[in-house]
């Protein structure tokens, strides 16, 4: 029943109602279609096959199914397949960086430099010289 | 005791918790009803369930199944529908 040649209605799928011939039987319960349809696997349960069974080569061309539908008098609608086109990427404009003004150096910074090197060199105090007059006024009281 | 207008049955009650930790009532308004096949009263799938409001902001694709017969008749319906147009011809 489901042989090439035969003509069919779609049952089942956006669409459904369509009619189509079968080019190609891939097994038991697939086959090629095309027609008012896309030319695609389909399965043999969302076919109707109607009386007529028309001479198709396998696998023919669709200007030969557009031939044969025409002698039916079966209106077919010829797409155009698009064109894959890139999408186009946005490229983000690039901001100038603004040039950076040589600035004083910190008040904060000058200290702390300060403190640091005062902190590594210890403050050593000069060791005064005892004078004698002192250190003599000392034994004569002493002594005395 | 419910305000007057918040006594009708047609918006449900329910019991929502605050951020606070208080449980505070809150009226909602229902579904609409399930859409059902126009042969058989199965219940239609792919048909969203809300009103003309939301349907005017929506896309008709959105809507129904891309079918003949969709939001209409179930799928079964419209193959068998389809199998008698195809052998009556």
């Amino acid at each position: 029943m489901y042989e090439i040649g035969r003509l069919c209605v779609k049952i089942a799928g956006r669409d459904a109602g369509m009619k189509c011939l079968i080019i190609d039987v891939i097994d038991k319960n697939h086959v090629m279609i095309d027609g008012q349809t896309r030319r695609r696997k389909c399965n043999v349960r969302h076919l109707e096959p109607l009386g007529e069974v028309l001479k198709v080569t396998p696998n023919a061309p669709k200007t030969e199914i557009v031939r044969i539908f025409k002698t039916l008098s079966i209106d077919i609608k010829e797409t155009k397949p698009k064109k894959v086109q890139a999408r186009p990427k946005k490229v983000r404009k690039k901001k100038p960086k603004p040039v950076k003004k040589e600035s004083k150096p910190a008040k904060k910074a000058v200290k702390e430099a300060k403190n640091a090197e005062a902190k590594e060199k210890p403050a050593v105090k000069p060791i005064k010289p005892k004078t004698e007059s002192k250190t003599k006024a000392k034994e004569i009281k002493t002594k005395a | 005791m419910p305000q007057p207008r918040h006594r009708s049955r047609s918006k449900r009650r329910v019991q929502r918790k605050m951020p606070g930790g208080a449980t505070k009532q809150k009226y909602v308004s229902r579904k609409l009803g399930v859409h059902k096949c126009a042969s058989c009263g199965a219940k239609l799938k792919g048909i969203p369930r809300f009103g003309a409001t939301k349907a005017k902001h929506t896309s008709k694709t959105k809507k129904r199944p891309e079918r003949p017969f969709g939001g209409f008749l179930c799928a079964s319906c419209a193959r068998k529908r389809l199998k008698a147009e195809a052998r009556s011809k």
